[in-house]
């Protein structure tokens, strides 16, 4: 690979650690959302997106959230989105994909105050209830403009339905908000323990 | 001058807030669920699809399936037609997405059904029906309107 790619990659990516806390992001972010998919505004992917911008950064602001959904949308489409024509999903996925980058957008501005405290984790969660709120409202005008705009609702008659389903939403971002905070925050403070483990010999070496 | 907390007081601060946040906003919302329809025997039901190119009659009867769900299902049953739902536990109900082959979505038209001419705010399996009910499944493009 070309070196100039090579240093820009090592520079997107991070090191090993941040790369595999990456991974693991997006593959919670995945098979949360997907375990979910029954439960309306039940997920994984808001969460993921916020800690994957204010623990990860980097290109991982980015990544996370876009290749969980990649890994989520198809799935859904053939769920719950199966009533919808194939221009009404794509309008609504355009909305569904801005709005969780806009999440890891936000928590990539948190980064330089995100470290392994509670203070980190209660802020965290505290930013994730108007973001969950905004991402709603921001979904809501795609919904409006490729389902109810179409049956004759009016935006107002969009939100009045909305407020369930953000107060299911706000009750997943306050549930997995702290859980995956807090474990990614431990896992990027203090790294892997098996890794750790693997790295230090059993005893000294005597050769160099 | 207040004294900093320590990390261990600020976590538990933390835990206590966030679990009273989540058990109230739970509560709400396991009380604003949709309460579940018993069984009970009903008589004179009666069923009408409007599937804007086909229409669809059934009864009146006298049967058990008390919800406009399930009495969609009997007819489906009986007169062999088939029904697609999509199911939601939380908001817990049914989302009927296709009717003899007619799905949401085709020329932005949706099922909805009136009981009686009434439309329902829950899902059709949380409605239930009384004697000498007409339950209306209409594929339609607006919405809330008489049946």
């Amino acid at each position: 690979m070309n070196v100039r790619w090579r240093a820009a990659l090592e520079r997107g990516l991070g090191d090993r650690k941040t790369r595999m806390l990456g991974l693991l992001l997006i593959g919670l972010g995945a098979l949360g959302t997907i375990v979910m998919r029954s439960d309306a505004n039940f997920e994984t992917v808001f969460v993921a997106s916020l800690v994957a911008g204010s623990v990860l950064g980097r290109w991982w602001t980015v990544i996370v959230p876009m290749a969980i959904l990649a890994i989520v949308e198809p799935v859904l489409w053939g769920g719950p989105y199966a009533i919808y024509s194939s221009h009404v999903i794509l309008g609504l996925t355009f909305f569904i994909v801005t709005g969780f980058l806009f999440v890891g957008i936000v928590g990539r501005r948190l980064k330089p105050r995100v470290v392994f405290r509670v203070k980190s984790i209660a802020l965290l969660t505290t930013v994730s209830i108007p973001m969950t709120i905004a991402y709603d409202l921001w979904t809501d005008v795609g919904e409006y403009a490729f389902i109810a705009r179409p049956m004759g609702l009016t935006f107002w008659n969009v939100l009045e339905a909305q407020v369930p389903f953000t107060l299911y939403h706000l009750l997943s971002s306050l549930i997995f908000v702290p859980l995956f905070g807090s474990g990614i925050l431990m896992l990027h403070a203090l790294g892997w323990p098996h890794a750790e483990e693997a790295t230090v010999p059993a005893e000294p070496a005597d050769e160099p | 001058m207040v004294a900093r907390m320590s990390e261990r007081l600020q976590a538990v601060v933390f835990v206590v807030v966030l679990g009273l946040a989540i058990a109230g906003l739970y509560a709400y919302i396991q009380v604003s669920q949709p309460p579940p329809v018993t069984a009970s025997g009903v008589v004179r039901v009666s069923l009408l699809i409007d599937g804007a190119a086909w229409t669809i009659s059934y009864g009146p009867v006298e049967t058990w399936n008390n919800t406009a769900y399930s009495l969609l299902l009997e007819a489906s049953t009986t007169l062999g037609f088939p029904v697609q739902a999509v199911h939601y536990s939380i908001p817990n109900g049914v989302f009927v997405t296709s009717i003899n082959g007619t799905t949401n979505g085709q020329d932005g038209r949706y099922w909805q059904f009136w009981v009686d001419g009434a439309y329902p705010q829950v899902g059709a399996d949380h409605v239930a029906l009384a004697d000498g009910d007409t339950v209306t499944w209409r594929f339609i493009t607006n919405q809330g309107g008489n049946a």
